[in-house]
C-alpha cells in the first residue's frame, strides 16, 4: 500500500539526512570505545541503528544507514584502520552477513511500520464511513442525502468542492437502468486533476454523480474512502426512493377504494335521478298531449329538481377527487370570515324561505387567509348538513373568531349530539347513513369534501358536543404568522397590524400610505 | 329584440332557440368563430350570447375581443363550472355577464333584462340621481346614504366604493377596477383593502344575509356586484342564486 504522496525533493533531504547523521554519531560514540568492543559487537550496534531508522524513517533511509554502516565498520573499525582494504578474509565474511541482514531487518521494520500505519489509517476511514452512514439512515429525503455527503466530504476528508451532476440520460432523482458516463462537460473545469468523479450507484441503479474537488490529487486510499462513502449515500438515496415508491402505492391504493366506492355510489345514486328524467321526458313526450297543464308541469319540474340533483352530485365527485388527487390549486388570500358566512347564510335564506342561521362575528375581525371560493363550499356543506338537523323553532349559529395563530368557524346546532365514535365516520366519502341520503339525495361527500377542503388548507374540522344538546363543527384555518410579515413589510402602512386591533380605526383615515 | 347565439354544441343551440324564442326574442345561431363575427355585423343583433369554448380552447374570448374593437352590443358570456381566471378574461375582453354552464334559462332571461337595461341606461351616466334599493337610499347629488330612513356617515372611500358598485348595478366590478376609482391605479394589486372596506360598508349598510338582506354580493375571486333591483318584483333586494 503506497501511503505516502510523491515525496518533494526538500522531504528526500529530510528523511536520509537524519540517517546519515544516526550513522555518524554511532561511529564517533563507538571511534572512542574502538578497543573495548569486539567487532561483532559493534556489527550489533549498527545493525540496531538499522532497523530504528527502518522503523523510524522507512525502507530507503534504512538501506543508506546499513551501507553507510557497512563502510563505517570498514573504515574505521577493520584492519587496516582508515581504509577501505579488508586484511582478514573472516573480517570481509561478517561484514557482508552485516550487510545482508542490515538490509532483510531494515525492509522488514519499514514494512512492519507501513502495515501499523495502514491499520491506523483504515480505523480513520472506518470512523469518517461511520459518521456519514448513521447520519443519512433517519434521512429519507435525496436533497439532504446529498447535502449530508456533501458536509462529511468537506469537513471530514478536506474536499473543497461537491458538486452533484444529474444523470446524463434523465432527471437526477430516480435509478437508471446502467451507469453512465461522467459528463465531458465537467472534465475541462478541472485542468489539475484534483477532482474526482464518483457514480452515486447502488445495485443497478445509478443516483447522479458527484464531483469532488481535493486541494490535491487525492491518494488511492483516499479514494476507495471516497467510493464508500459514495456508496453509502447511493445506498440511502435508493432507500428513498423506495420510500416515496411506497407512499405513492398508497395513495394509489387509496385512489383505488375511492373508485369502487364511487362505481358503488353510482350505480345506485347518479342512476335514480336518471330513470327519473327519462321517464318524465318519456311520459312527457308521449302522452303530452294528454295530460293535464298542471300534469306536464309536475313532470317539467322533476326533470329539473333531478338535473340540479345530477348536477350537484358531479360537480361533488369532481371536487372531491380532485381534492384527493391533490389537484386542487389554492387561491389563498386575505378574505372575511364573515363574508363566507354571509354568502352561506344567504344561500341558506334562499334555499329555505326562513331565517335558519344566526351569525356571530365581532366587529373588528382580522381578515384570514383561506381560499374563498373553496371555503363558502366547505362551510355551504356544514351548515347544510347542520340545518337539516337543526329544530324547526330554532337557528344554527355561526360563529367566527380570529387569533393570531388561527382562523376559526364553529358551526353550532341544536340537534341530536353525535357520539365520539360516529364523529370520525361522519366525514368519509360515501357513508351509507340512510337520514342523510333520503333528505338530500347525497351519498355522503359533503362533509368529505369540506374536511378535504380544510385538510388542503392544513386545517382541521373536528366535531364537539353543543352544551345542552347538538352538534358543534369546528373549522380551523392555521394563520401562518411568516405570512403577516410578509404582508406588513409588502404595504409599507399599518394596515397589517391594525387588523388585529380593529380596521375602524384606519378606515377613517385617509387613503392607505404608497406600499413599497 | 334580436339575440345572436354562438355555441359549438347544436344541443344547446337548438336549447335556446326554443327558450328564447319562447320569451318572444328572434334567435340566430353560430357555431364557429368566423360565422359568429359575421352574423355580428350583418345580423344586427341587440345581444350576443356567446360560449366561451368554441371547440378550440377560449376562442369565444377572441370573437368577444373582435366585436368589442367596433360594436357596442351587450355580450353574456357562457362557460362551464367555476374557473375565476376565464371569467376575469371573458370582463376584461369586454363581456357584460357571465353565467356558468348549467344555468336555468329564468336566470339566462334575468341576466339579459339586466345587460340591455343598463346598456339603455349607462350612456347618459346615472340616469337617476337617487339610488333606491330596499331600506337603502343613495343620494348621489349630495353624497348621503340612508338607511331605513336614517342617514349613515361614510367615509369618502367607503362612499365612492358604494357609489362605484350601485350605479353598476349587476355588473361585476372586478377587484382591480374598484383600487383604480378609488385609490389610482397603483394600488391595483391590493385587493385586500377592497375586502376590508366592503366589510365596513356592509356593516353600514345593516346587511342581513340570514334574512336574504343583501345589497353586495361577492363573485370569488373577480370582484363584487350590487344586486340588480330590476331582478326582483317586491323592492327587496334580489339574493343571489347559486351560480
Amino acid at each position: 500500500m503506497t501511503t505516502k504522496q510523491t515525496p518533494s525533493a526538500a522531504r528526500q533531504v529530510g528523511r536520509f539526512l537524519p540517517a546519515l547523521l544516526l550513522v555518524a554519531l554511532t561511529t564517533l560514540g563507538l571511534f572512542f570505545l574502538r578497543d573495548q568492543l569486539s567487532p561483532a559487537t559493534k556489527s550489533l550496534i549498527y545493525m540496531l541503528v538499522t532497523l530504528i531508522v527502518a522503523v523510524w524513517l522507512g525502507t530507503g533511509p534504512s538501506v543508506l544507514a546499513a551501507v553507510a554502516g557497512f563502510f563505517a565498520i570498514n573504515f574505521f573499525f577493520v584492519e587496516p584502520y582508515y581504509t577501505l582494504d579488508i586484511a582478514a578474509t573472516r573480517d570481509l565474511l561478517s561484514l557482508l552477513i552485516y550487510l545482508a541482514a542490515a538490509l532483510i531487518a531494515g525492509r522488514l521494520a519499514a514494512y512492519a511500520q507501513q502495515q501499523a500505519a495502514a491499520a491506523g489509517l483504515t480505523a480513520a476511514q472506518q470512523a469518517i464511513l461511520y459518521d456519514l452512514t448513521s447520519a443519512l439512515n433517519p434521512l429519507t429525503e435525496p436533497e439532504p442525502i446529498r447535502a449530508e455527503l456533501r458536509r462529511v466530504l468537506v469537513e471530514r476528508m478536506g474536499a473543497e468542492q461537491v458538486d452533484f451532476l444529474p444523470r446524463s440520460d434523465g432527471p437526477s432523482d430516480g435509478p437508471a437502468d446502467g451507469p453512465t458516463g461522467v459528463p465531458a462537460a465537467a472534465r475541462p473545469r478541472d485542468p489539475a486533476g484534483n477532482a474526482a468523479f464518483v457514480l452515486l450507484e447502488a445495485g443497478d441503479a445509478v443516483y447522479g454523480t458527484a464531483r469532488v474537488v481535493f486541494p490535491a490529487a487525492p491518494a488511492a486510499s483516499q479514494h476507495r474512502l471516497l467510493l464508500a462513502c459514495a456508496g453509502q449515500a447511493a445506498l440511502a438515496l435508493q432507500r428513498a426512493d423506495l420510500t416515496a415508491q411506497v407512499a405513492r402505492n398508497r395513495t394509489l391504493a387509496e385512489a383505488d377504494r375511492l373508485k369502487t366506492a364511487i362505481l358503488r355510489a353510482v350505480s345506485h345514486d347518479l342512476r335514480t335521478p336518471i330513470t327519473i328524467i327519462k321517464t318524465s321526458a318519456a311520459n312527457l313526450n308521449e302522452l303530452g298531449e294528454r295530460l293535464s297543464a298542471g300534469d306536464r308541469r309536475e313532470l317539467a319540474r322533476a326533470i329539473e329538481t333531478q338535473a340540479d340533483k345530477l348536477d350537484w352530485l358531479v360537480g361533488n365527485l369532481l371536487d372531491l377527487s380532485r381534492l384527493q388527487a391533490g389537484a386542487v390549486v389554492l387561491h389563498r388570500e386575505l378574505n372575511s370570515l364573515e363574508e363566507i358566512a354571509g354568502e352561506v347564510a344567504a344561500r341558506a335564506f334562499a334555499a329555505h324561505h326562513a331565517e335558519r342561521i344566526t351569525l356571530d362575528f365581532p366587529d373588528d375581525l382580522p381578515l384570514a387567509r383561506f381560499d374563498y371560493g373553496l371555503m363558502v363550499q366547505a362551510l355551504d356543506n356544514i351548515v347544510d348538513n347542520a340545518l337539516r338537523h337543526e329544530p324547526g323553532d330554532l337557528r344554527v349559529i355561526i360563529r367566527g373568531r380570529v387569533t393570531s395563530d388561527e382562523a376559526r368557524v364553529e358551526v353550532i346546532n341544536h340537534g341530536p349530539s353525535i357520539a365520539p365514535e360516529e364523529r370520525e365516520k361522519l366525514m368519509l366519502p360515501f357513508r351509507q347513513s340512510r337520514e342523510g341520503r333520503s333528505l338530500h339525495g347525497d351519498v355522503g361527500l359533503g362533509l368529505a369534501i369540506a374536511r378535504g377542503i380544510l385538510e388542503a388548507h392544513h386545517g382541521d374540522i373536528r366535531v364537539e358536543d353543543t352544551p345542552g344538546g347538538g352538534a358543534t363543527f369546528v373549522l380551523t384555518l392555521p394563520q401562518d404568522t411568516k405570512d403577516e410579515i410578509r404582508d406588513t413589510s409588502l404595504e409599507g402602512s399599518g394596515l397589517a397590524s391594525r387588523r388585529t386591533t380593529g380596521v375602524v380605526s384606519y378606515l377613517e383615515s385617509d387613503p392607505p400610505e404608497e406600499p413599497e | 329584440m334580436i339575440i345572436l347565439v354562438v355555441d359549438d354544441e347544436s344541443q344547446i343551440r337548438k336549447l335556446l332557440v326554443t327558450g328564447l324564442g319562447g320569451y318572444g326574442h328572434e334567435v340566430i345561431t353560430a357555431a364557429t368563430v368566423e360565422q359568429a363575427l359575421t352574423l355580428g355585423a350583418q345580423g344586427k343583433p341587440d345581444l350576443v350570447v356567446l360560449d366561451i369554448n368554441l371547440g378550440q380552447g377560449a376562442d369565444g374570448l377572441e370573437v368577444c375581443r373582435r366585436l368589442r374593437e367596433w360594436s357596442r352590443v351587450p355580450i353574456i358570456m357562457l362557460s362551464v363550472r367555476n374557473d375565476e381566471t376565464t371569467k376575469v378574461q371573458a370582463l376584461d375582453a369586454g363581456a357584460d355577464d357571465y353565467l356558468t354552464k348549467p344555468f336555468g334559462m329564468e336566470e339566462l332571461r334575468a341576466r339579459i333584462q339586466a345587460v340591455v337595461r343598463r346598456v339603455v341606461v349607462e350612456p347618459g351616466g346615472a340616469a337617476e340621481s337617487v339610488i333606491r334599493v330596499g331600506a337603502l337610499e343613495i343620494d348621489l347629488v349630495n353624497r348621503r346614504v340612508f338607511v331605513g330612513g336614517e342617514e349613515v356617515h361614510f367615509t369618502r372611500q367607503e362612499y365612492d366604493i358604494l357609489r362605484l358598485l350601485a350605479t353598476h348595478a349587476g355588473k361585476i366590478m372586478t377587484h382591480q377596477v374598484i383600487l383604480r376609482a378609488v385609490w389610482g391605479p397603483e394600488y391595483a394589486d391590493m385587493t385586500h383593502y377592497v375586502r376590508i372596506y366592503v366589510n365596513q360598508i356592509r356593516k353600514k349598510l345593516r346587511e342581513n344575509p340570514a334574512a336574504g338582506v343583501r345589497y353586495i354580493l361577492n363573485e370569488p375571486g373577480i370582484g363584487y356586484r350590487f344586486v340588480d333591483v330590476g331582478t326582483t318584483d317586491d323592492g327587496r333586494p334580489a339574493t343571489d342564486a347559486r351560480d
